[in-house]
């Protein structure tokens, strides 16, 4: 599948935005200011649905002329784009959006065409669906770790990095002892909060 | 910046296409799938999380409503998606240089081109097809691909020693420390937060 990498799902969505004359402010502006001030760390609409490890939601306003002698064209409408790179399938994904932070979906799907809203979750799939572009070539470059296992794997380095300076020196009996206990330690410790960036002690 | 999350960039660009090209770009993206020693200079580099080419069809917009005019175009258009880490500058310059070649097979085929090689005019042609992005989130924001490499080294390295340290005599566990030590001693380096550049 042209769209998968390993065990990594790249969707690419465009949903033409409404164009209404007669709004005070266009819709794409709207959306611009919106998507603008969407948090973007643990708070993050993203970081609730825990299996995307990267994603952008981003206004194209028209394509681009790139000079003579090539022809100038205009696209009839504007279109949001939105991809992103998460883990597992795509059915899987999308309904996690619509049930997991269906107001911010709605707060910024609600400006395009056709929009069914994430009230309806087939009818949300089959929307975005409808918008979905086939990749044509997808790369990642770890594509076999979920976010959670990279976030762990993340956790882990800091702290065997803090227990290696910590323990330099010691006797093999307390070393023994000290690993067994940090091990104890890391190994209960809550899942690190996507989006966070922040090291958690151990 | 928008673009930039943590220590990873987003960059967008689309270019246009003679649509009779397209076949070609996909058949090379064909080849470039299924014959994996040929993405070794982009697995190489090292500083991409995740990058994509999307070809559209200039049919192909997706159209939700007959009231949705439909796109009248000559183009196709090729789009790339790219989640990087460093900034811009390092990240074109390392493109003209490392993956030139294969920079060249793939917007060989969009309209005016330049090259990858001399960098000057191929980054004026970046800058001109790159549109912004308004939102932009990583569920790692201060770890490199690099970071999440090691880590992963790490936890597996961490992995073997806990497995067999259960029954252990403290001189056999220190003998198996130290080759932990040696085996994830260049993938300890810290995370963090990354100086913004251009």
């Amino acid at each position: 599948m042209p769209n998968e990498s390993g065990s990594v799902y790249g969707l690419t969505i465009l949903s033409p935005i409404i164009d209404d004359p007669h709004a005070r402010i266009s819709h794409d502006l709207q959306l611009r200011m919106h998507l603008g001030a969407l948090p973007r760390g643990e708070d993050s609409p993203f970081a609730k649905v825990s299996s995307t490890h990267m994603a952008r939601l981003t206004v194209m306003n028209d394509v681009v002329y790139v000079g003579m002698p090539a022809c100038e064209e205009h696209l009839q409408s504007q279109y949001l784009v939105f991809e992103s790179n998460f883990d597992g399938d795509l059915d899987t994904y999308l309904r996690r959006m619509a049930t997991e932070i269906p107001d911010h979906v709605d707060s910024v799907w609600s400006h395009c065409i056709g929009y069914p809203g994430a009230g309806d979750v087939a009818a949300f799939e089959s929307y975005m669906k409808k918008c979905q572009l086939t990749t044509t070539f997808y790369f990642a470059d770890v594509n076999d770790k979920t976010v959670q296992q990279t976030l762990r794997a993340l956790q882990t380095q800091a702290a065997v990095a803090s227990f290696i300076e910590r323990n330099q020196g010691k006797p093999a009996a307390e070393l023994q002892n000290a690993f067994t206990k940090f091990l104890g330690k890391l190994r209960a410790a809550p899942d690190p909060r996507p989006g966070s960036g922040k090291d958690q002690s151990i | 910046m928008t673009n930039i999350t943590g220590k990873t960039y987003a960059m967008n660009a689309i270019t246009p296409m003679k649509p009779w090209k397209t076949w070609i770009l996909r058949g090379f993206f064909f080849l470039l799938g299924h014959i994996k020693p040929l993405q070794a200079d982009l697995v190489n580099l090292s500083f991409i999380h995740f990058a994509r080419w999307v070809v559209i069809r200039r049919d192909s917009f997706p159209r939700l409503s007959a009231a949705q005019p439909a796109e009248d175009l000559q183009y196709d258009y090729l789009l790339f998606f790219s989640n990087f880490n460093g900034t811009w500058n390092q990240y074109i310059d390392a493109f003209s240089a490392v993956l030139g070649k294969g920079l060249n097979l793939v917007w060989f085929w969009s309209e005016k081109y330049p090259g990858a090689v001399p960098v000057t005019p191929f980054k004026q042609y970046i800058a001109r097809v790159q549109f912004e992005t308004d939102f932009y989130y990583t569920a790692y924001p201060h770890a490199t691909t690099n970071d999440v490499k090691a880590a992963h080294r790490v936890q597996q390295a961490l992995d073997t020693l806990a497995d067999g340290s259960g029954n252990t005599s403290p001189a056999e566990f220190e003998q198996a420390y130290v080759r932990f030590l040696v085996s994830v001693q260049r993938d300890l380096g810290s995370t963090g937060l990354a100086p913004i550049g251009v």
